[in-house]
């Protein structure tokens, strides 16, 4: 068997090879994007459980809300319950005040029916039908005695209706 | 030698690094199928068992919510909450984690100072029949509440809701309260337990009032606390403002209940109506009820009578023969009628008039209330004619008012009518009527003959804030010259007439008296005991503002007659009422002290045998009506005789029998009787909720 001999390596100038920056590169990226995922999931789980926590106190405050709002009505109906005319007679009792009977309230009379008295018992007419009114406010107008038409002016310069009752015994 | 050598080589040739390889494979080959495994059951949990297993996570975590929306407010015209509901809460349990039943049903029963037999037997019975909601205590105040969250806790228990109790839960629920108790009870009604109107404007406006049920979810966390919620939309129930005024309902109904305890009436109706608008200010019927309590009363008392009970006008109708006259020019108030003597023969009868003898004006006419002259006019008109006028002055059908079970009341097509059936209704026989009926015809000539739909609901505020306005049609029914004449007639009435005892101080009125008699349904005959009495009268006389009708059922003490029992009630409310609407006062007083035998001409009734006949027949009809309304409460018919006697001669096939003389100051004027077999008609009243509120907005 021959030996061989392989020809002795020449000095050659060596090949150098650049180095691919690229695994770096891929290596920053996946690190970055690796980082921005974890910070991401962070981030989205405190979003998640931070909703969960906002649901829950808004959820309280609904409730809250509700229960003012529940709360303002009962009031309202109190309120108005307190405003009848059952619970006034309670209050005014308690007051120390007496509840008048309908005979003892004497219905305020405008001037003009006092006046019509007047002029009928002057004009001598006999009041008997509510008729005569109206003969003796005519009466008043042809007549007018000086004392009743100033009366009659007074009460026309009233515009609003005046009406009053007292209680007497 | 050699192979031996060959076999330490190879053994020295394997590589450990291949061994590892071959084992980290084996392990990630390990966790390839591990993880495929997984894969893959996820994707059988995840596509094929997806809606079971999304519907377990949901249920876990998710409850629905079903919750009613309180029921909307029944204002009166000035704002005050005559019907309003509240959130109360009910205490309901689940027996089956309840371990000390008879403890907690002892502590439940202390704090709410009940007997605990009643809860205890509630928690056993669930327990032993595994039940998981039983109602312990329903719809407590808030106090009741607090108190039982406060005596109710159990520290150690970890429960986010109250109470802190195992087993017990709260329900949210809404009461129903009726501030004003019994005020316009029959107008507003009530809803019952379940939340329904059953009546009044409770019943009638129940879409509009009813809280809509919104259906929505709630996410909670493991310790129940409600982390998201949905909803549906929630349509808002809806407000509504009544034409009432608490005050003058107020008014209205003390003067009612006064009136109906001293005349020892069996109950009263009255309506105030607003001449201008046709709103109806007060509407009371007495007896009446507290709607918060209405299982206490009667079904009976719920009726609101005043739209539901049909009965003869009596008198009052003449309103409508003298109008129709007025309008078709065939009277003048100052145009004489003559009565013949107070006697006057009809096909089959004869008619006596006491308060009619010789001619006398028809203002005098109305002002005694005569039958003669209402009788004479109503054969001017013509049957044809004075149907015509009835049906457009609103009578046999419907107001149509915005309440349920409104009566039409009855009146006959004239092919129907017998021989002196056009005799008796020209004074209010042979016809069924309403209070309402009555007011708005009243109404009409107060408001120169125009005829106004009279309502009661003012106005339906929506949730969204927008306000639905009640328009009501307006009709001209009779000129405004009649409808003045015929006030002017009125007039005299209470000057005058029957109706003295209802002048008012400071105020001018007109109106008209009537009395009518009952039909006893048991003895299918007249009651010679019984009477309605009303009144209805308007004021000013001039200007009317307000129109008021008074009706008094089987009064007992102090007359019969309306202007003796009614038309005090009139001057009371009137005097009352009229300052409060700012009317101006007028110069007139009213006469003091009047007494009916001397200067108050009085109502004579004397009913003949004969009416009973008819008077069956409408109270038939009438029962007929009330039977079709399950709901609302029948009503007895009643039939009026007037002043003055009618009485019959013998018709061929009815046996004669004797006129009853019912008044001391008629008996001079007993006549016989007979009997006659009058139909009134066949027609069923219908009573149908007009409910329905023709609003626009």
């Amino acid at each position: 068997m021959r030996k061989r001999t392989l020809p002795k390596v020449k000095n050659t100038p060596k090949i150098k090879r650049e180095r691919d920056p690229l695994p770096w590169r891929y290596c920053l990226l996946t690190l970055i994007c690796g980082f921005v995922l974890v910070v991401g999931f962070f981030f989205a789980a405190r979003q998640h459980f931070s909703s969960i926590e906002y649901g829950i106190k808004n959820s309280k405050l609904k409730n809250q809300l509700e229960e003012v709002v529940a709360e303002k009505r009962r009031l309202v109906l109190e309120k108005e319950i307190s405003l009848t005319p059952a619970e006034i007679k309670k209050a005014a009792k308690k007051l120390g005040l007496i509840e008048s009977a309908n005979e003892n309230v004497e219905s305020y009379q405008p001037n003009q029916a006092k006046n019509n008295k007047v002029v009928a018992e002057k004009t001598g007419e006999k009041k008997s039908l509510e008729s005569k009114p109206k003969q003796l406010v005519s009466n008043i107008v042809e007549n007018k005695p000086a004392k009743v038409e100033k009366d009659l002016k007074q009460s026309e310069k009233s515009s609003e209706p005046k009406v009053f009752s007292k209680t007497g015994r | 030698m050699r192979k031996t050598t060959k076999k330490a080589n190879r053994q020295k040739k394997i590589n450990p690094m291949q061994t590892a390889f071959t084992r980290f494979m084996l392990i990630v080959a390990f966790f390839v199928f591990w993880i495929g495994g997984i894969g893959a059951r996820l994707v059988y949990l995840q596509i094929n068992r997806h809606e079971d297993y999304r519907a377990k996570a949901l249920n876990q975590r998710r409850d629905l919510v079903k919750e009613t929306q309180l029921r909307g407010t029944i204002y009166d015209r000035n704002g005050r909450a005559l019907a309003m509901s509240v959130n109360v809460k009910s205490l309901v349990a689940n027996p089956s984690e309840i371990e000390d039943v008879e403890g907690t049903a002892k502590e439940i029963a202390k704090v709410l100072k009940i007997k605990p037999n009643e809860i205890l037997k509630t928690l056993k019975d669930g327990k032993e029949n595994n039940k998981k909601f039983v109602w312990l205590a329903r719809k407590l105040d808030e106090d009741a509440a607090d108190n039982l969250n406060k005596t109710l806790e159990q520290k150690d228990l970890d429960k986010s809701s109250l109470p802190k109790f195992k087993g017990l839960y709260w329900r949210e629920e809404q009461k129903r309260s009726y501030p004003y108790q019994t005020l316009a009870a029959h107008v507003v009604g009530f809803s019952n337990s379940e939340d329904v109107g059953s009546a009044g404007i409770e019943q009638s406006q129940d879409d509009i009032l009813h809280g809509a049920v919104f259906k929505g979810w709630q996410d909670r966390d493991r310790l129940g606390r409600v982390y998201d919620e949905s909803e549906t939309e929630r349509e808002l129930p809806n407000d509504v403002v009544l034409t009432l005024s608490h005050s003058i309902q107020y008014k209205t109904e003390k003067a009612l209940e006064k009136a109906v305890k001293n005349s020892n009436a069996k109950s009263g109706m009255a309506v105030v109506l607003d001449v201008k608008t046709s709103q109806v200010l007060a509407m009371a019927n007495y007896p009446t009820f507290n709607p918060n309590k209405y299982t206490e009363f009667e079904p009976e008392s719920y009726t609101n009578r005043a739209v539901h009970d049909i009965y003869s006008p009596g008198s009052v109708f003449k309103l409508v023969t003298y109008g129709a006259a007025l309008q078709e020019n065939l009277i003048e108030p100052e145009g004489v009628v003559n009565c013949g003597n107070g006697v006057l023969k009809i096909p089959g009868r004869e008619i006596l008039d006491k308060h009619c003898r010789n001619s006398i004006s028809y203002t005098e006419a109305m002002a005694v209330s005569s039958n003669i002259a209402a009788m004479k006019t109503g054969f001017a008109l013509g049957k044809e004619r004075f149907h015509g006028y009835a049906q457009k002055f609103g009578f046999g059908s419907p107001v149509g008012i915005e309440l349920p079970a409104e009566a039409n009341g009855i009146l006959r097509p004239p092919t129907r009518w017998q021989g002196d059936s056009l005799a008796s209704m020209s004074i209010g026989y042979e016809i069924g009527v309403t209070v309402l009926q009555v007011v708005t015809a009243y109404a009409i000539i107060a408001n120169d003959g125009v005829r106004i739909q009279p309502h009661i609901i003012k106005e339906i505020r929506h949730a969204d804030g927008k306000i639905s306005l009640t328009e009501a049609q307006k009709t001209q029914v009779v000129s405004q010259d009649s409808a003045r004449n015929l006030r002017k007639m009125m007039r005299e009435v209470v000057l005058k007439g029957t109706g003295k005892r209802a002048q008012l101080n400071g105020y001018s009125s007109a109106g008209k008296t009537g009395t009518a008699w009952k039909y006893n349904a048991k003895l299918k005959k007249i009651d010679s005991g019984k009477y309605v009495s009303s009144f209805i009268g308007m004021a000013p006389a001039e200007n009317p503002s307000v129109v008021i009708a008074i009706v008094m059922d089987e009064p007992q003490v102090g007359g019969r007659d309306g202007g003796q029992v009614s038309a005090p009630v009139f001057r009371e409310i009137a005097e009352q009422i009229l300052p409060e609407m700012n009317v101006l006062p007028e110069a007139v007083a009213r006469e003091e002290n009047l007494t009916a035998e001397q200067q108050i001409p009085v109502e004579e009734i004397d009913v003949p045998k004969d009416e009973e006949a008819k008077n069956s027949i409408i109270a038939d009809e009438v029962d007929k009506s009330n039977k079709i309304d399950k709901k609302a409460v029948s009503l007895k018919s009643v039939t009026e005789t007037k002043s003055g006697k009618i009485d019959k001669k013998t018709s061929e096939n009815e046996k004669p029998k004797e006129t009853k003389k019912e008044s001391k100051s008629n008996e001079s004027d007993k006549k016989s009787a007979k009997p006659k077999t009058a139909g009134l008609t066949n027609e069923k009243p219908k009573n149908k909720s007009s409910g329905d509120v023709k609003n626009k907005t």
